[in-house]
């Protein structure tokens, strides 16, 4: 069974009868493994749409959870969980629970580094005190505001009144969370979550490639969030130090949330601040601030380091490319494409009004970044499949479109592994604007494809 | 990914009911049970399915029955045309399976299991109707026509569904404006099934219960055994089991029945 993969959670949704049987059949240890290679920093089975299951059949899932938790350190568990099936859950395992179990997937993803809407207020209860506090702390950490309720009366009480609250938690357990540097988008700045005492295993767990090429793609903010850091040794600051003087050379800006003052020595601090690395007391400082976000670069990509030319190999791969974006946008529109022109140049948009763009970059046998402009009403056709509606909400068509364009990496991912050239792709990125782009590619020299869907031009363009 | 040209194409393929099968049909509804029998005879194919279907385990008989009369005669009058309709379904199935990993035995497996499990649940309800006993035959026709029309497009599908869960009928709506259980209904209108088959199937989707109380408790019957045979480790396996949404609110109501008439635990 595959998951599907959103916002740092992989989301395994069997239907019907689960026993010892047939679990196994649904899942296995090679699909729980491909979806934490993913980034994933949560892995959940969803019981949302599961009539019936005993022990034997949770048993299996419960040893896939404690593999994979042994190897990865991420978060795992069962959500989707109404009270009767959290009843039932508990009382098998009773004192030996080691995953985590959310009443709802939405409230599983307050517990995510992915989490994209902070600040909620979450009103909470559970029966076992040392969970209300577990929940209560994660939830504060992850720069929510929980609202414990002390009995079951009070619970019942407030949460008759649920419009007071954006979510509310009730047979919810929290088992063992993640620990793995998690990576997330928020608009267009990147937050790796570091937690712990941070020494030179950072060099190990930290991506190195997959934050250059989130440079290379035009990313200019980077974001640690460190409230759960408890400390920091020398190797961890040189590490610190040596990517934060790699990004000035982008013009890229590095900031420290929640590394107060009492967890590392004054000295550490003043080289930090050398190297250039900026540091802020709470997320909301940066992120609820859009002249600041500009300022350090969460909107600019302007002075890149390098204008890298295009090689033999990329361009060698071009068909590829253009097969797996007409196919893609082919089957979210059911339109047919036809191309009209190819050129290497600078990136030529004619018209930039009423237009929206989206980028993803490649790594590994060869690197790049392909970018996909599009006509507003494409891109809502296009999205119309995945949200089942027409909708006029910008943001959510540009949530969907950093998702189709999610696909087209994937597809391109399949295609070049046919031809035995291997590539892991980034995160999207996705433009409100032209312009936005603009200054992330004006200068890039690169291949531009015109295409037509539907008597509406759409650009594709490659580049390095 | 999939046209209303696609699904036209395949409406147009299906194949009329083979002639044999029209006058065994006619005969079985006059109740002349041994007379069918010797029409059955003629087409080999039919004979030959016949009798491997009675002779699975799930119908208990220790010795081999290989006469088509005495398995009309074991299956009773609303069981055979039953039968005839699966087989009129196993027609249509694809030779080789792309998009689900099955083959010919394991779809006759999953037929012969939908049948017998929904007998016994219509016994259960004190129902005796040939035409609901054979409804539960059509229902399969929904997986034959998701690998008509996705088998091709099977890769799209997968990175489509990585990044939203969508299940077949849900895909084919939001593209086509048809579900696949339209297309099930125009299978049973072009082999002249009778209305009442395809009302119940139509609602077993669970999305669009009937007006009709009794066709509708029906319904949920086959939407709950559907999912409860695509848990069983082979259709798990086969990728069947997120085909289409299970509805659990739809069946809400009848699943402590239904648990008890299937002995789970």
């Amino acid at each position: 069974m595959r998951a599907l993969l959103k916002n740092g959670i992989g989301l395994f949704s069997p239907q019907g009868f689960l026993d010892g049987n047939n679990t196994a059949s649904f899942l296995n240890l090679e699909d729980i493994e491909a979806t934490a290679e993913l980034n994933a920093d949560m892995i959940l089975v969803s019981l949302k749409k599961v009539v019936f299951f005993n022990k034997n059949g949770l048993d299996v899932f419960v040893k896939l959870f404690s593999k994979v938790r042994h190897k990865k350190s991420i978060t795992v568990g069962f959500c989707d969980v109404d009270h009767k099936k959290y009843l039932a859950i508990t009382r098998f395992y009773e004192n030996k629970i080691n995953f985590s179990i959310f009443n709802t997937y939405n409230n599983a993803t307050l517990f995510s580094n992915s989490f994209k809407n902070q600040n909620s207020n979450v009103l909470l209860y559970s029966e076992d005190k040392s969970q209300r506090t577990a929940m209560a702390i994660e939830l504060h950490d992850f720069g929510h505001n929980p609202i414990v309720c002390q009995t079951k009366e009070e619970f019942t009480e407030k949460s008759a009144n649920q419009s007071s609250y954006d979510n509310i938690i009730k047979d919810t357990y929290l088992g063992q969370m993640g620990e793995n540097i998690a990576t997330r988008v928020t608009g267009n700045a990147i937050i790796y979550t570091v937690s712990a005492f941070l020494d030179n295993e950072i060099g190990n767990t930290f991506n190195i490639a997959y934050h250059n090429n989130s440079l290379n793609v035009g990313f200019r903010l980077f974001i640690f969030d460190a409230y759960k850091v408890v400390s920091m040794n020398i190797h961890a600051l040189n590490f610190f130090s040596k990517l934060a003087t790699s990004a000035a050379e982008y013009n890229a800006t590095i900031c420290f949330v929640g590394l107060s003052g009492e967890k590392i020595q004054d000295t550490f601090q003043e080289n930090m601040e050398d190297a250039g690395i900026v540091f802020y007391a709470q997320m909301d400082d940066i992120l609820g601030n859009k002249e600041l976000l500009k300022e350090l670069g969460a909107s600019s990509a302007s002075n890149v380091k390098s204008k890298r030319a295009l090689n033999k190999a990329i361009v060698g791969k071009l068909p590829d490319f253009i097969d797996a974006t007409v196919a893609t946008v082919e089957m979210m529109t059911n339109s047919k494409a036809s191309k009209e022109a190819a050129e290497v140049s600078k990136i030529d948009i004619k018209e930039t009004d009423g237009k929206i763009a989206s980028s993803i970059g490649f790594y590994g046998d060869i690197d790049g970044m392909v970018i996909l402009v599009f006509p507003k009403e494409i891109a809502k056709k296009a999205c119309e499949l995945l949200i089942g509606e027409t909708t006029d909400d910008i943001e959510m068509i540009l949530d969907t479109l950093a998702e189709l364009v999610n696909i087209v990496g994937g597809k391109v991912k399949s295609l070049l592994s046919d031809h035995d050239v291997s590539v892991n792709i980034t995160l999207p990125r996705t433009y409100h604007s032209i312009d936005d782009l603009l200054e992330v590619a004006q200068d890039k020299k690169g291949v531009q494809v015109d295409l037509v869907f539907d008597n509406e031009k759409f650009l594709f363009f490659l580049t390095r | 990914m999939v046209t209303n040209q696609d699904i036209d194409t395949f409406i147009e393929q299906i194949p009329p009911t083979p002639k044999i099968l029209q006058e065994t049909m006619r005969i079985v509804n006059n109740g002349e049970l041994s007379k069918a029998a010797k029409v059955a005879e003629t087409d080999l194919a039919l004979k030959s399915y016949l009798i491997n279907l009675v002779n699975k385990p799930i119908y208990g008989f220790r010795k081999e029955v290989h006469e088509v009369g005495q398995i009309f005669g074991i299956l009773g009058l609303p069981t055979t045309q039953q039968t005839i309709y699966n087989y009129m379904m196993n027609l249509l199935s694809p030779k080789k399976w792309e998009l689900f990993d099955l083959n010919e035995k394991t779809f006759h497996e999953l037929q012969a299991q939908l049948s017998f499990k929904w007998n016994k649940i219509l016994e259960h309800l004190g129902i005796v109707d040939k035409e609901i006993e054979s409804a539960i035959s059509l229902l399969p026709a929904s997986i034959i026509v998701s690998e008509a029309l996705f088998s091709k497009v099977k890769e799209d599908v997968e990175l489509l569904r990585s990044v939203n869960n969508l299940d077949y009928n849900t895909i084919l709506e939001r593209l086509c404006g048809v579900s696949l259980f339209d297309i099930c209904d125009q299978i049973a209108k072009k082999w002249d099934m009778p209305a009442e088959i395809s009302d119940i199937v139509y609602s077993s989707s669970g999305l669009y219960p009937a007006k009709d109380q009794k066709i509708n408790m029906l319904a949920k019957w086959m939407h709950l055994l559907l999912f409860y045979e695509l848990s069983q480790p082979m259709f798990v396996k086969a990728s069947l089991n997120d085909f289409i949404d299970f509805q659990v609110e739809y069946i809400d109501d009848i699943y402590e029945e239904f648990s008890q008439v299937m002995e789970i635990a």
